[in-house]
């Protein structure tokens, strides 16, 4: 593609304006803070006429704060958000916000017949989705403002240790070199993710999804001064390289088979098949692997749980909610574009489901013995997967071509409502937890004990967050499960269906994708406890010490926001808005 | 529309006011605390007769503008949603309308003697906790349960009504918590995990019966559904057994409903938080626990669990018999062996809330009417007992029985109160307890003949162990009785005036109501003969031809 194309077209650059945002942001992220009144020498014998050219030397005040490279990446972030936002709801009708940008770079206002293959396709569905990405990434910025100390601290520990005290122009030098390099990345997992969800294509998808991760894998390795860390980054990394590895001879087998990775030709090629090709079926199970990973589904799960208590709060946050939407849209173009059924439900349907059921019985149960509280999350992170994965199941019953398209875009829904409201309060919690994590705590549950007492607002937002973990109405993680086990109960048990014949008869004459529902509410009941936990030594344990925790203005305030949101996303208006807005996306997605 | 109805105002604003007043008694300095907090409480008392005032005036011009009996089932007086524009099954009065959520109140002869039990207990429970430490936190969480309470009562919305009904654990768990006796971790948290646990089964059956409805046209409706019990009592009503697609989901659902308002009530098996959470409760807790709280099981399982599926009442009818029953006696003869007067007056709560399990059972106007009246005068009457524990244990240290002797000489109107609240839980005649007990063995004689003997013997226990515990705290003991240690020599003093004013006012409201039962019962009777007639006779036809 030519890149002057990309620029000069003015539609492309309407479609791509969030993401261009993003590049800028890039840019500016690594201009502004390098530079300084460096000059050059002109050239001319025996003259010293200096001209300043703006890089090097000693830097300006105003760009060796370490604040700046925060403030660059949260604005360019508002400004993608917002810029996304706003392109869905100036046009809410699904299909007239539709753009599919080729290889030549130029922009379709409708994928069909276009002579060159299209490489990203910008809908309704990924509109949203790149909402909630950047929505995320915004609050992990917001969180490290406060979080990140100018250099290391085990640096300055040396330097105190060895007697030296740190020259005045190497601490300049230095300011903000680790912001950059956080921010940088997180605005990298930004762009990575907006990809994925663009993306008609699946190796640049693929392509989007090594960015994110490798980015990733640093975020999660970044806080060297806490030992888990890097231990934790490591893993992260060999794990989701192997997925990686694995889903990406998947692409090849898909390649082998089709000739094209285009996601709608292979969609058309899958159709056209008499019996399932061996070849198409192992690339597919591959690539399940890496999404696997993703969603963090048992059994590819278990890097999760070391991974979250490793990594700063907020990146675990982001671990949990962006990274695993971004897993969810794979696994929809994946599994749902690609390989829908002519008529009748898709081969998946007993593997996903026999994976949902695993998924969130495992993550509950591994949520009920963990000390840790970041542990336990990244637990009922798996177990949110679960559910998400039994919606999966019950739209493999629903999603032939044929017939209407009602209960699937209900589930689909559902499932973004879900993923959308999830950004709020899970990571709103890793929020309170980043909190507590910037005085060296919140490895332990006995870190929480007492928080009511020293932050009473803090407490109520992470008790409230654990309540629409758990589902408790009116709070809108309720309203998203409810919303869920509707989708599944609306693609297994149908109106007509008589149950006069007592209990048992009844019970066995439904099918069984129906048990997967009840399993969401027997699991959700469970997992109440461990939620009610927190609360509870939280309100009712005498705190350690009666010191409040770091002052940090703008991460309160974001708590407080997302302690708003989870709120007036469960019931009223608001509720109703988001709810018009994931159906209009979840008609694109079928569109 | 939403907000121009009485109703809305009693449910929401007290949770309003009492959250602004718990906020402004977190802001006062501590400097001012003392001062400021006087008005507070009397803020609040304002406040709570304002709203107990607001349900007198709509008992006072619904009973002279309506007739109860022209009502008819499925209508509600005030209801919010009778002259929308748009019917509820198109989002005529809608709260969320991505899942069929409507903001729906409105009350008839089952809910509104709860609703003025309410408002009426609230401000009697604040007199008689006056003095309570930490006044205005105590207080205004009382206020913010008055508003989940009657949410509770008055939602004809399911999703709304169980919002409310698990709101109301909140502010109950933190007055056990916060104000009660010495093993209160213990109590808050097995009466929460108890009545939690309970109602996410009850949860479940709601959604069972929510996947059930169907409105097509609810405009932008994601679901296609509602939790609207209008709604459900409809197509109920017209679907017969066929309802919830048969009649063996029909029974699935009641058990799981079953379970959920039993624990509440509590019935038998799942009775154990009860005595505990009383024990520990501060007295205004208690009052509420026993007064309205216990009534929301009750009111509960006749509006969802009877109201919706009558045919499978038919089926457990026995089963339902058979809990309140056992409830009945083994809550009397628990009763006789108790040595701590308030888990005596909480066992006591179980053993007349079966025979509220028993009313229902009978499927007669009569033992239904009998069972409301039952919730309504045990409500008045339970508040009063346990305003005498309080009483006891605030003024005397100790519950325990056979710690004292004699206190009718010291405390002579705590005595008085004590043989009032006793006398009319035992059912004397021409107090409230006794009007229902009549109605209740009448029906019970009408559908099971001599069966009734066995119920009715079990009034002799109560007679016994309310007169026993009597006899041996505020009599006997010879010319000084005997003072419990714990009052350490101290010398023994009577209730405070305020304490005085709650209690007489539930005195006088128990014979009131004895004497002229019609004052409620005439309601209470017009909406179980409709009740009768138009819900259980067709499911008895249809079950048993």
């Amino acid at each position: 593609m030519s890149a002057l194309t990309l620029i000069s077209d003015p539609n492309t650059a309407m479609a791509l304006l969030p993401e261009f945002t993003l590049v800028v942001g890039v840019v500016l992220m690594i201009v502004v803070p390098n530079l300084g009144n460096g000059t050059f020498r002109l050239p001319i014998p025996n003259t010293n006429i200096r001209l300043p050219y703006f890089f090097g030397g000693e830097r300006f005040s105003f760009n060796s704060n370490p604040r700046v490279p925060g403030i660059i990446s949260v604005t360019t972030l508002l400004f993608s958000t917002s810029l996304a936002l706003w392109s869905q709801m100036s046009t809410p009708i699904a299909d007239s916000n539709v753009w599919c940008i080729t290889t030549a770079g130029e922009a379709f206002a409708s994928c069909e017949g276009m002579v060159d293959a299209s490489l990203l396709q910008i809908d309704g569905f990924s509109r949203l989705l790149e909402i909630v990405f950047y929505g995320a990434l915004m609050l992990c910025g917001v969180a490290m403002w406060s979080r990140m100390p100018a250099t290391p601290r085990f640096m300055i520990h040396a330097q105190v240790l060895a007697g030296r005290r740190e020259d005045e122009r190497i601490q300049k030098l230095l300011d903000n070199r680790r912001q950059v390099d956080f921010h940088l990345m997180l605005l990298m997992v930004a762009l990575g993710m907006s990809v994925v969800a663009l993306a008609s294509d699946l190796f640049v998808m693929f392509i989007g999804l090594e960015l994110a991760s490798l980015s990733l894998y640093v975020l999660v390795a970044f806080m060297k001064e806490n030992e888990e860390a890097p231990e934790a980054g490591m893993k992260y990394f060999i794990l989701g390289s192997v997925a990686s590895a694995v889903g990406l001879y998947g692409i090849s087998l898909l390649y082998l088979w089709n000739g094209n990775l285009q996601i709608s030709d292979l969609a058309s090629s899958w159709q056209a098949m008499e019996t399932i090709d061996p070849l198409a079926l192992t690339g597919i199970a591959f690539l399940l692997v890496t999404i696997g990973f993703k969603v963090s589904a048992a059994p590819f799960h278990l890097a999760a749980p070391d991974a979250y208590t490793g990594a700063s709060s907020p990146v675990a946050g982001v671990l949990s909610t962006a990274s695993k939407a971004m897993g969810f849209v794979v696994l929809l173009r994946v599994l749902v574009t690609i390989t829908m059924p002519e008529s009748g439900e898709a081969f998946w349907v007993p593997i996903m489901g026999l994976l949902a059921a695993v998924t969130m019985t495992w993550g509950n149960f591994g949520a009920l013995g963990s000390e840790n509280p970041k542990r336990m999350l990244a637990y009922s992170s798996v177990a949110h997967a679960g559910y998400l994965l039994a919606a999966v199941t019950a739209l493999g019953l629903n999603v032939a071509r044929e017939g209407d398209h009602v209960v699937s875009e209900l589930i689909v829904a559902a499932m973004l409502f879900h993923l959308t409201v999830l950004v709020l309060f899970k990571l709103g919690s890793f929020l309170v937890f980043s909190m507590l994590e910037s005085e060296g705590k919140g490895s332990k549950l006995e870190d929480l004990y007492g928080l009511a007492k020293r932050e009473p607002l803090l407490a109520t937002a992470l008790f409230v967050f654990m309540l629409a973990l758990a589902g408790v109405p009116p709070l809108s993680g309720f309203l998203s499960k409810l919303l869920l086990v509707s989708g599944i109960v609306d693609a297994t048990v149908h109106s007509t269906m008589n149950f006069d014949d007592g209990i048992i008869a009844t019970l066995k004459s439904i099918h069984w994708v129906f048990y997967l529902a009840l399993l969401v509410f027997l699991n959700s009941a469970l997992s109440l406890f461990y939620y009610l936990r927190v609360g509870w030594v939280m309100f009712f344990e005498e705190p350690p010490t009666k010191k409040r925790l770091v002052y940090a203005p703008f991460l309160r305030i974001t708590i407080m926001l997302a302690l708003v949101g989870t709120l007036a996303f469960g019931i009223g208006p608001l509720a109703d808005h988001l709810l018009t807005l994931v159906s209009n996306a979840a008609e694109t997605f079928f569109a | 529309m939403m907000f121009g109805n009485p109703l809305t105002l009693l449910t929401l604003g007290p949770i309003v006011a009492g959250f602004a007043f718990m906020l402004l008694a977190w802001a006062t300095p501590p400097s001012k605390r003392a001062e400021v907090s006087q008005y507070i409480r009397i803020l609040i008392f304002a406040f709570a007769l304002l709203l107990f005032a607001l349900s007198t005036l709509m008992f006072l011009e619904s009973y002279s503008g309506i007739s109860w009996t022209q009502i008819g089932l499925n209508n509600y007086v005030y209801d919010n949603c009778a002259n929308a524009d748009v019917a509820i099954e198109a989002g005529g009065c809608s709260l969320v309308n991505g899942f069929g959520v409507s903001w729906h109140v409105g009350v008839d002869g089952l809910s509104f003697p709860m609703v003025w039990l309410t408002t009426l207990l609230i401000p009697v429970s604040m007199l008689v906790e006056w003095d309570a430490k930490k006044g205005p936190q105590f207080h205004s969480l009382i206020l913010m349960m008055e508003g989940a309470l009657i949410g509770v009562f008055v939602s004809l919305d399911l999703f709304v009504f169980y919002t409310f009904w698990e709101l109301t654990l909140i502010p109950m768990f933190f007055l056990i918590l916060l104000w009660g006796g010495d093993d209160r971790k213990y109590a808050a948290q097995k009466f929460f995990i108890y009545t939690f646990t309970a109602s996410v089964l009850m949860l479940l059956g709601i959604l069972v019966m929510y996947y059930y409805t169907h409105v097509p046209v609810w405009e932008g409706n994601m679901t296609g559904r509602a939790f609207d019990v209008t709604l459900m009592a409809s197509s109920s009503s017209t679907l017969g057994t066929s309802f919830l697609g048969g009649f063996g989901m029909q029974k699935a659902v009641f058990l799981l409903l079953l379970v959920g308002f039993a624990a509440k009530m509590p019935s038998v098996p799942v009775h154990t938080w009860l005595p505990d959470a009383h024990v520990q409760a501060p007295t205004a807790g208690s009052m509420l626990l026993a007064g309205v709280m216990l009534k929301m099981g009750a009111y509960g399982f006749i509006r969802l669990a009877v109201g919706l599926l009558p045919a499978a009442l038919v089926h457990f009818q026995v089963l339902i018999v058979i809990l309140g029953m056992v409830s009945l006696v083994y809550g009397a003869i628990v009763c006789l062996g108790q040595t701590n007067l308030k888990r005596m007056v909480a066992y006591s709560s179980v053993s007349h809330m079966g025979l509220v399990f028993l009313g229902i059972a009978t499927m007669q106007p009569l033992g239904i009417a009998g069972a409301i009246f039952m919730m309504l005068a045990h409500g008045i009457i339970s508040p009063h007992l346990f305003a005498v524990c309080g009483a006891f244990k605030h003024h005397y240290h100790t519950l325990e029985i056979g710690s004292m002797r004699g206190i009718a000489k010291h405390s002579p109107w705590l005595s008085g109160h004590m043989m009032t609240a006793w006398m009319g839980s035992l059912g004397l005649p021409l107090m409230a307890g006794f009007v229902a007990e009549v109605a209740i063995m009448i029906a019970f004689w009408m559908a099971f003949g001599w069966w009734v003997i066995l119920p009715a013997l079990t009034l002799i226990i109560t007679a016994a162990y309310y007169l026993w515990s009597m006899q041996r705290t505020i009599f006997e003991g010879g010319e000084d009785g005997e003072l419990p240690e714990s009052l350490h020599g101290e010398d023994p003093v009577d209730i405070t005036w305020h304490e005085n004013a709650g209690m007489f006012v539930l005195a006088a409201l128990a014979v009131i109501l004895g004497i002229m039962p019609f004052i409620f019962f005439d309601m209470i009777s017009a909406f179980s003969g409709e009740f009768v007639t138009e819900v259980i006779l067709d499911a008895l036809n249809g079950v048993k031809p």
